[in-house]
């Protein structure tokens, strides 16, 4: 770590282990079962999803604040996503599609508010949503759940989807490549959105903290040197506008993966009479 | 161990471009990201979702039911003062219908009374006149005795004759 320049908004993406895990060798790929700092984040939100759960999920008929609060985000899955878009026949995936959600806030807000601990190059936390690694899981995952399904539910059938339909033979022959590469790109906007979201903020942030230290003690040093204090502080103010340009990011981006995900549910589970 | 870890340390060092590129941690990343996310689908799918889904249910239902409830007491108490207003109805006809047959009959009574006191006012006028008439009757005889005995009179006078009973009835006619 003393190798280190001063400078390095990439060093906080950085994955070192905390714990030497079993190591498998599964045909020509190591796997390594190392606690790493990112996994180490997984298991805290998950632990903070399951206390979550276990402290609001309750059956009351009037709800406490608690409980009105993880209403609340069921809400944005149940009422404001899946029924006006898929409808009724939706519900079954609700809980896989709510799952995501919280998965991917509860990982994005810990990027962003424990992100404080990396503004001075400390690697105190670590966002796990912006591992390249993470999304891609993510969104292949979901992408092949979904088609999948679609072949589960409709058979031969679904691949209709890559012929719209009204375009005679030949207008079918030339656009079908088309579908399919705009169709397969999907998992690749998925993990690529929610990566690129994740890893610019937090670089602008981790830069703008390095400004205030370098700055900050370059004005300790007295004299006109002094001066450097000014935009020490501007600086530390773009952290403080940043951090909550970064929350409302966290939100969205979690909001917008799920809106997705459930937009490419509704082609599976509504086939044939939605468009 | 220590050398795989100055290995990363070494690759990180050498890779200047990001270290979400470094595919040594990706096999180790991605198994524990799935483990630990079905761990939380199946706490989601099997205790979060119902709980905080149920819940809402409940409430829905339970408004619903609330709802559905109030309209049906709304509409008895509707049905209720709707029969209530044809009772009502009903009675003011009766009542109506009660004072008119006793008009009826009040009116009937006093229109018999009144052709009663007619008739026996008739009867009255009728005797009466008929009195009258037999006293004019027996007054005009009277008056034809006393003509005859007047003509005799005079006859008796100016003749100087006595007449006879058949010569005035002669002389009348």
């Amino acid at each position: 770590m003393a190798g280190q320049p001063a400078i390095d908004p990439m060093h906080q993406f950085s994955v070192h282990k905390i714990w030497q895990g079993p190591t498998f060798h599964v045909g020509g790929l190591t796997l390594d079962m190392s606690i790493t700092n990112s996994v180490a984040s997984m298991i805290a939100g998950a632990v903070i999803i399951v206390l979550f759960f276990a402290l609001t999920a309750r059956r009351e008929i009037v709800p406490n604040r608690a409980q009105a609060l993880a209403e609340a985000l069921y809400n944005i899955v149940d009422k404001v996503l899946v029924t006006p878009i898929i409808g009724h026949q939706g519900r079954p995936y609700i809980p896989y599609l709510f799952t995501l959600f919280c998965v991917i806030l509860v990982l994005n807000l810990m990027g962003v508010l424990l992100a404080i601990g990396n503004v001075a190059g400390l690697s105190l936390t670590f966002t796990v949503t912006s591992q390249l690694a993470i999304t891609a899981t993510l969104a292949v995952l979901t992408f092949f759940s979904v088609f999948i399904l679609g072949f589960i539910k409709h058979g031969p059938k679904f691949l209709g989807l890559f012929f719209p339909s009204g375009m005679g033979v030949i207008g079918a022959i030339l656009m079908a490549p088309i579908e399919m590469i705009s169709y397969f790109v999907r998992p690749v906007t998925l993990a690529m959105r929610l990566f690129g979201n994740m890893l610019g903020g937090h670089v602008v942030m981790a830069l703008f903290g390095s400004f205030v230290v370098a700055l900050g003690i370059l004005g300790l040093s007295g004299g006109v040197a002094t001066l450097a204090f000014v935009p020490s502080v501007l600086s530390f103010a773009m952290i403080v506008a940043l951090t909550g340009l970064e929350l409302v990011v966290a939100v969205l981006q979690a909001f917008v993966f799920v809106a997705l995900a459930t937009v490419y549910l509704n082609e599976v589970v509504n086939f044939g009479h939605g468009h | 161990m220590a050398s795989e870890t100055q290995e990363g340390t070494a690759a990180e060092g050498h890779s200047s471009g990001l270290p979400q590129f470094d595919f040594q941690w990706w096999p180790g990343q991605i198994a524990w990201f799935l483990i630990i996310f079905f761990v939380m689908l199946a706490f989601i799918r099997f205790f979060a979702a119902p709980r905080v889904g149920g819940a809402m249910d409940d409430r829905d239902r339970r408004i619903a039911g609330d709802i559905a409830e109030a309209r049906r007491m709304k509409d008895e108490a509707d049905a209720q003062a709707q029969a209530a207003q044809a009772d009502m109805a009903q009675a003011r006809a009766a009542a109506q219908k009660l004072g008119a047959e006793a008009r009826a009959k009040a009116q009937a009574g006093i229109a018999a009374r009144l052709a009663e006191e007619e008739a026996k006012l008739a009867k009255i006028s009728g005797e009466a006149e008929a009195r009258i008439g037999a006293a004019r009757d027996a007054a005009m005889a009277n008056v034809e005795g006393i003509a005859r005995d007047a003509a005799r009179a005079i006859v008796e006078k100016l003749t100087g004759r006595a007449v006879s009973a058949a010569e005035l009835q002669s002389a009348r006619g």
